[in-house]
C-alpha cells in the first residue's frame, strides 16, 4: 500500500467517515426518494388544487411540471454519476458554484427539508387526529392532535437513529401500501359516484394561464424526489444507484400524479368529500374515507422520516465541512448515523409543528404556511444545482450539449415559477422569506469572518481514498 | 438519460474494453478528454462510458473529479499472484511448530479468501470454496463481521450444525466483533473446526489477513485459552509484516 499514498491528492480515509459507507441496497436508495415526495399524500390532495386553477387543463400542467423536474433530474445525475456525497445537492453545487452558490444551496437545503419534516408532523397530527374524532368525536382537541406530533417525532427519531437500511425498509413498506390504498380508494370513488354539477366550476380560469398557474401546485407535488442524493457515501455502487433513484422517483410520481389527476377529473367532487379534513367532520364513517385518511397519515410519517434522513445528513456534512458547529458532525458509534443531528432537529421541528396547533390556529394554514416557504426554498435549492451543473462539467472537461440545454430550459421554468409566487404571495410569506435571506446573509458574514477556509473548502464529499485505487504497489 | 448498453451493441462493448485498457496504461490521472482523444471515441460516448464504467466500480475518479484511475474492482480481471514475505513464513513455521492442528494464513481481497501460507501437512478446503460460504467459516465469519454484512445469496446448510438463520448468523459475527475470534465447530466439515482470528495493520486495524487453527470438532469446541493467546500473539507478529 505504500506506493500509493504518493497519488497527489489522494486521501487515506474519506471526509466523510463516520457513516456507514456503501452499505444500502438499491431499493433503499429508491425509497428514499419516493418516500420524501410522498406521492401518496400528494396523490390525494395535490390533484384538486391543479384542477381549482387549470380545470380540465390539469393533466396538462402535471405534464409540464414533470416535464421540469424531468430537466432538473438530468442535471442532478450529472453530479450523481461522478460524486458521491451526504450533503446531497449543496454538496453537488458547490463544484460547480463554489463557496457562494454552495452555501446559499445548504441554507435552502436546511429551510426546505426542514419545513417539509415540519410539514409532515403537522400533517400527521392534522389527519390524524381527524380521523381519531371521526371515530371517537371526543378526540379532536388540539392537545391530541399535539401528542399525535409528538408520538410521530419520537418514532421518525428512533427509526432515523437505528439505520438508513431500517428506515428504508420501513419507508418503503408504508410508501407501497399507501400509494396502493389512495389509488383503489380513488378509483372505486370514481366509478361509484355520480358525476354531479361541480359548484366550483365557474371559479376556474383554466385554458392557459390556468394550465400555467397549475404548474406551480404541481411542482410542489415533486419536492424532495432529490433526497437520495444525501445517502451517496451509503449507497451500494452510489454512482449508479443514486442517479437511478432520482430520476426513477421523477418518472414514476409523474406517472401517479397524472393517473390519480385523470381519476379525479372523471369523477368531479369524489374526493373532495372523502378525506376527513376537507370534509370537515361532516362525513359520516365511511370505509373508504377512513382508509384514505390512514394511507395520508402513513405517507406523511414516511414523508417525515425520509426528509428527516436528508436533513440531518446535510447537517452532518455542513459539520464536517466547517460550516456548522463541528457537534452536529457526531455519528452513533454503533449505529453509524449523525446521532447528534437528529437529537437536536426533531425537538426544535416538534416545537415549530405543534406550536400553531396549540395556539389556535388551524392545522390547514399551519400546514399550507410551512409547505409553502418549504416549497419556495427546495425551487431555489434545484435553481443552483441547475445553473451548477454545466460549470461543474465545463471545469472537469466533459461538457455536452444536452447538459446546457436541459439546464437552461429548467433554470428558466423555475425562475419563472419563482417570480409568479413571489408575485402573488403575501405579508406573511415575503416576511418570513425576507428574515430567512437576512439571516442567511448574516451567516455568511460572519462565517467569512471567523472560518473563511471552511467557507471556501465546502462541499465535502466520499472523495475516492488510497484503498480504492488499483496499482502496481497495493496487494 | 441513461442508455442500456445491450449484447447487440459490441462497439460500445469494444469502446468500454479500450476505455479501461487506456486507463491502465496511461496510470492515475488521465482525463476523459483525454481519453476520447487518443481513442478517437466521440466525447459523449466516452463521457457515458466512463461514467457506467465508474457506477461498475472498475474506475474511480480522483478527487478533482477529472482523473480517472483503475478501481479496485479492476482486480478481479486478472488476480495478481499473491507473494508472501519470508518473514510471515517464518513466524507460520514456528506456529508449526507449536501446535499440533493444521494452521493456515489467509489474505482477504474483497469478498474472497486467498491462502498466502497453507499447511502442507494439513491441506486445507479450496479457497474459492470456502468463498462461496463465508457464513460457514471461521475465516469467513472475520470477514462478514469486519464489514458488518450478510452473504447477499441464502446460507447454504454444509452440515447439520451450520447457521443459517439470518439472525443467528447476526449475532454470531456481533460475538466475532466483541470477542476478535470466531469459533465454528463442524459447520464446514462435520468432523473438523476451525479457530480464527485477525490479523491487524498495525497503524489503522485494518483487517490484512485471517490466522487460523483447523483441528477435530469437538476440541475446538473446548475453551483452548492457551492456544488462542498463542494464536493471538503470532497474529499480532503478522500484522506488520502483512499490513
Amino acid at each position: 500500500m505504500t506506493v500509493v499514498t504518493r497519488i497527489p491528492g489522494l486521501r487515506s480515509r474519506s471526509p466523510v467517515a463516520g457513516l456507514r459507507r456503501r452499505a444500502l441496497r438499491p431499493l433503499g436508495v429508491f425509497a428514499q426518494s419516493v418516500a420524501t415526495t410522498a406521492p401518496a399524500g400528494a396523490m390525494a390532495s395535490v390533484p384538486l388544487l391543479v384542477i381549482a386553477v387549470a380545470g380540465p387543463g390539469a393533466p396538462v400542467s402535471f405534464a409540464v411540471a414533470a416535464v421540469v423536474v424531468g430537466l432538473v433530474a438530468i442535471c442532478i445525475a450529472v453530479f450523481a454519476r461522478r460524486m458521491a456525497a451526504a450533503g446531497g445537492l449543496y454538496s453537488f453545487t458547490a463544484q460547480g458554484l463554489g463557496s457562494g452558490g454552495a452555501f446559499a444551496c445548504a441554507v435552502s437545503m436546511v429551510v426546505s427539508y426542514g419545513m417539509l419534516v415540519a410539514a409532515a408532523f403537522t400533517g400527521v397530527s392534522w389527519y390524524g387526529s381527524a380521523l381519531l374524532s371521526r371515530l371517537w368525536p371526543a378526540a379532536g382537541t388540539p392537545v391530541v392532535a399535539a401528542a399525535l406530533a409528538v408520538v410521530l417525532a419520537a418514532v421518525v427519531a428512533v427509526c432515523a437513529l437505528r439505520g438508513i437500511r431500517l428506515a428504508g425498509r420501513v419507508m418503503l413498506v408504508i410508501e407501497s401500501v399507501s400509494i396502493v390504498v389512495i389509488l383503489a380508494v380513488l378509483v372505486t370513488l370514481a366509478i361509484t359516484t355520480v358525476p354531479a354539477p361541480v359548484a366550483a366550476a365557474p371559479a376556474v380560469p383554466g385554458g392557459a394561464l390556468g394550465i400555467a398557474l397549475g404548474v406551480l401546485p404541481a411542482l410542489a407535488a415533486f419536492i424532495g424526489f432529490d433526497s437520495a442524493t444525501a445517502l451517496g457515501v451509503e449507497a451500494r455502487r452510489p454512482f449508479a444507484s443514486v442517479p437511478r433513484a432520482v430520476t426513477a422517483t421523477a418518472a414514476v410520481t409523474a406517472v401517479l400524479y397524472l393517473v390519480a389527476t385523470l381519476v379525479q377529473l372523471a369523477a368531479p367532487g369524489a374526493a373532495v368529500g372523502a378525506t376527513s379534513p376537507s370534509s370537515g367532520q361532516a362525513g359520516g364513517l365511511s370505509g373508504a374515507a377512513v382508509l384514505m385518511d390512514l394511507g395520508i397519515v402513513a405517507s406523511f410519517g414516511a414523508c417525515a422520516l425520509a426528509a428527516l434522513n436528508t436533513l440531518v445528513r446535510v447537517l452532518f456534512s455542513l459539520a464536517r465541512d466547517g460550516v456548522a458547529p463541528a457537534v452536529l458532525g457526531r455519528t452513533h458509534r454503533r449505529y453509524l448515523t449523525p446521532a447528534v443531528a437528529i437529537a437536536i432537529a426533531v425537538p426544535v421541528l416538534a416545537v415549530v409543528a405543534i406550536t400553531g396547533g396549540l395556539a389556535g390556529v388551524a392545522p390547514a394554514a399551519v400546514f399550507s404556511g410551512l409547505l409553502s416557504v418549504g416549497t419556495l426554498a427546495f425551487l431555489v435549492t434545484y435553481v443552483l444545482v441547475c445553473l451548477a451543473a454545466p460549470r461543474f462539467l465545463a471545469r472537469i472537461g466533459e461538457l455536452t450539449r444536452g447538459v446546457v440545454v436541459a439546464a437552461v430550459l429548467a433554470v428558466a421554468a423555475l425562475v419563472a415559477t419563482l417570480v409568479v409566487v413571489l408575485l402573488n404571495a403575501g405579508a406573511a410569506l415575503l416576511l418570513t422569506l425576507a428574515g430567512l435571506v437576512v439571516v442567511a446573509a448574516a451567516g455568511w458574514f460572519v462565517l467569512r469572518r471567523r472560518r473563511p477556509v471552511a467557507l471556501r473548502t465546502m462541499g465535502v464529499y466520499d472523495e475516492t481514498t488510497t484503498a480504492d485505487v488499483l496499482t502496481a504497489g497495493s496487494e | 438519460m441513461t442508455s442500456p448498453i445491450s449484447g447487440r451493441q459490441p462497439q460500445a462493448v469494444r469502446s468500454a474494453l479500450r476505455i479501461l485498457e487506456e486507463v491502465a496504461a496511461a496510470g492515475v490521472g488521465i482525463t476523459a478528454k483525454e481519453i476520447s482523444t487518443s481513442l478517437r471515441i466521440p466525447p459523449a460516448t466516452t463521457y457515458r462510458l466512463l461514467n457506467l464504467l465508474v457506477a461498475e466500480e472498475y474506475l474511480v475518479r480522483l478527487p478533482d473529479l477529472g482523473g480517472f484511475a483503475l478501481g479496485r474492482r479492476s482486480a478481479n480481471l486478472a488476480p495478481a499472484p499473491l507473494t508472501t514475505p519470508t518473514a510471515a513464513r517464518a513466524v507460520m513455521h514456528r506456529l508449526r511448530e507449536r501446535v499440533r492442528w493444521g494452521a493456515h494464513l489467509v489474505a482477504f481481497d474483497r469478498h474472497r479468501l486467498r491462502f498466502l501460507d497453507a499447511d502442507p501437512d494439513h491441506p486445507p478446503s479450496d479457497a474459492d470454496e470456502i468463498s462461496r460460504h463465508l457464513h460457514a467459516t471461521g475465516l469467513g465469519r472475520l470477514l462478514l463481521a469486519e464489514h458488518d454484512d450478510l452473504p447477499d445469496g441464502p446460507l447454504t446448510r454444509l452440515t447439520p450444525r451450520t447457521v443459517v438463520d439470518r439472525d443467528e448468523l447476526k449475532e454470531a459475527l456481533a460475538e466475532v466483533r466483541r470477542t476478535d475470534l470466531a469459533r465454528q465447530c463442524g459447520e464446514f466439515h462435520a468432523a473438523l473446526g476451525c479457530l480464527a482470528v485477525p490479523v491487524r495493520a498495525p497503524g489503522d486495524r485494518r483487517l490484512v489477513a485471517g490466522l487460523a487453527l483447523t483441528g477435530p470438532a469437538d476440541r475446538v469446541a473446548a475453551p483452548n485459552t492457551e492456544l488462542i493467546d498463542l494464536l493471538r500473539d503470532h497474529a499480532t507478529e503478522l500484522g506488520p509484516l502483512l499490513a
